[in-house]
């Protein structure tokens, strides 16, 4: 087996492992694992930063929003980005949509973007992006349960 | 030997670590020794003498961190891990160990670099961008006389 093959096989293990839901449900493995962003900024499609409101200021986080580990600046956060509040995650075609999951103290812990194709995309930490097929999927011990879902029309519609 | 060369890297001039005169020994018969020297530590020494070894520490220490906040999406949470407080805890002898970590691999290891040193070399545009930030820290690394 190649180096790459047997990283790929490791990860899904790891995946698995902190997402149980996810081995009955059928996901796959959409990127290698990298530090450099979060699920955060991957709803939002950036790449290139990790997004947090930290109070050592350590990260990146939109000026205009509060640093607070709240929900509220998490939306606001997105709403900058053009996004608004939604009542369900129902695909819509021609809107994107962000989901924002909380823990059991209302506290944000992790977003998922909405795919062309109905199924969402999720950064795990600092494991790969996955796509999955739905938002209960990555719920749990982990990332706890759905909070709001957000969305904004598309930019490539005409 | 500075703490940076002994695990991560392997260094083929590194010679001098043979306790015998080393004219005529071949890079390979260093390496062979230095193995040698490792098995010896790992198999005779209690596991609890071992953590006395600050780059055995370090290594123990984020091997759990790294798998036990892997999904993990908020760096704070990241960095309130036992196992990194306790990287942290080790104080300056961390220093050399995390800047060579993060020439190899990139990390949050922003968090225990500010709390040990006080000091913090990113620029304000930087924030987030791991890349950047990571090579911020290893320029300050050489300036302080931690990484060559």
């Amino acid at each position: 087996m190649g180096k790459r093959a047997r990283v790929s096989c490791m990860s899904k293990q790891d995946s698995e492992k902190f997402f149980p839901i996810l081995s009955n449900s059928g996901y796959s493995i959409t990127s290698p694992a990298t530090p450099e962003y979060n699920c955060i900024a991957w709803a939002a499609s950036d790449t290139n930063t990790w997004w947090e409101p930290d109070p050592q200021n350590l990260y990146y986080w939109p000026p205009e929003v509060s640093r607070k580990y709240t929900l509220d600046s998490y939306i606001k956060a997105y709403e900058i980005l053009g996004y608004t509040l939604c009542h369900d995650a129902n695909y819509k075609s021609g809107f994107e949509k962000i989901a924002i999951y909380v823990n059991a103290n209302g506290k944000p812990t992790h977003a998922a973007r909405q795919l062309n194709s109905g199924t969402w995309t999720s950064k795990l930490g600092r494991l790969e992006d996955i796509e999955h097929a739905t938002l209960d999927d990555i719920s749990g011990f982990h990332y706890g349960s759905i909070a709001v879902i957000l969305k904004k029309p598309k930019k490539d519609i005409f | 030997m500075k703490y940076e060369n002994l695990y991560f890297e392997r260094p083929e001039d590194d010679i001098d670590i043979l306790d015998f005169n080393n004219t005529g020994v071949s890079n390979e018969s260093s390496v062979i020794y230095r193995d040698y020297k490792s098995s010896i530590e790992h198999y005779l020494l209690p596991i609890s003498r071992q953590l006395e070894n600050p780059v055995i520490r370090f290594l123990t220490l984020k091997a759990q961190w790294e798998v036990e906040t892997a999904v993990l999406s908020s760096a704070t949470e990241i960095a309130m891990h036992p196992a990194y407080q306790q990287i942290i805890g080790m104080g300056h002898v961390a220093i050399p160990l995390i800047l060579s970590e993060m020439k190899r691999k990139q990390g949050h290891w922003f968090w225990a670099l500010k709390s040990i040193t006080g000091e913090d070399p990113v620029l304000l545009k930087q924030r987030g961008r791991i890349k950047e930030m990571t090579e911020a820290w290893i320029r300050w690394g050489k300036e302080q006389g931690y990484l060559v």
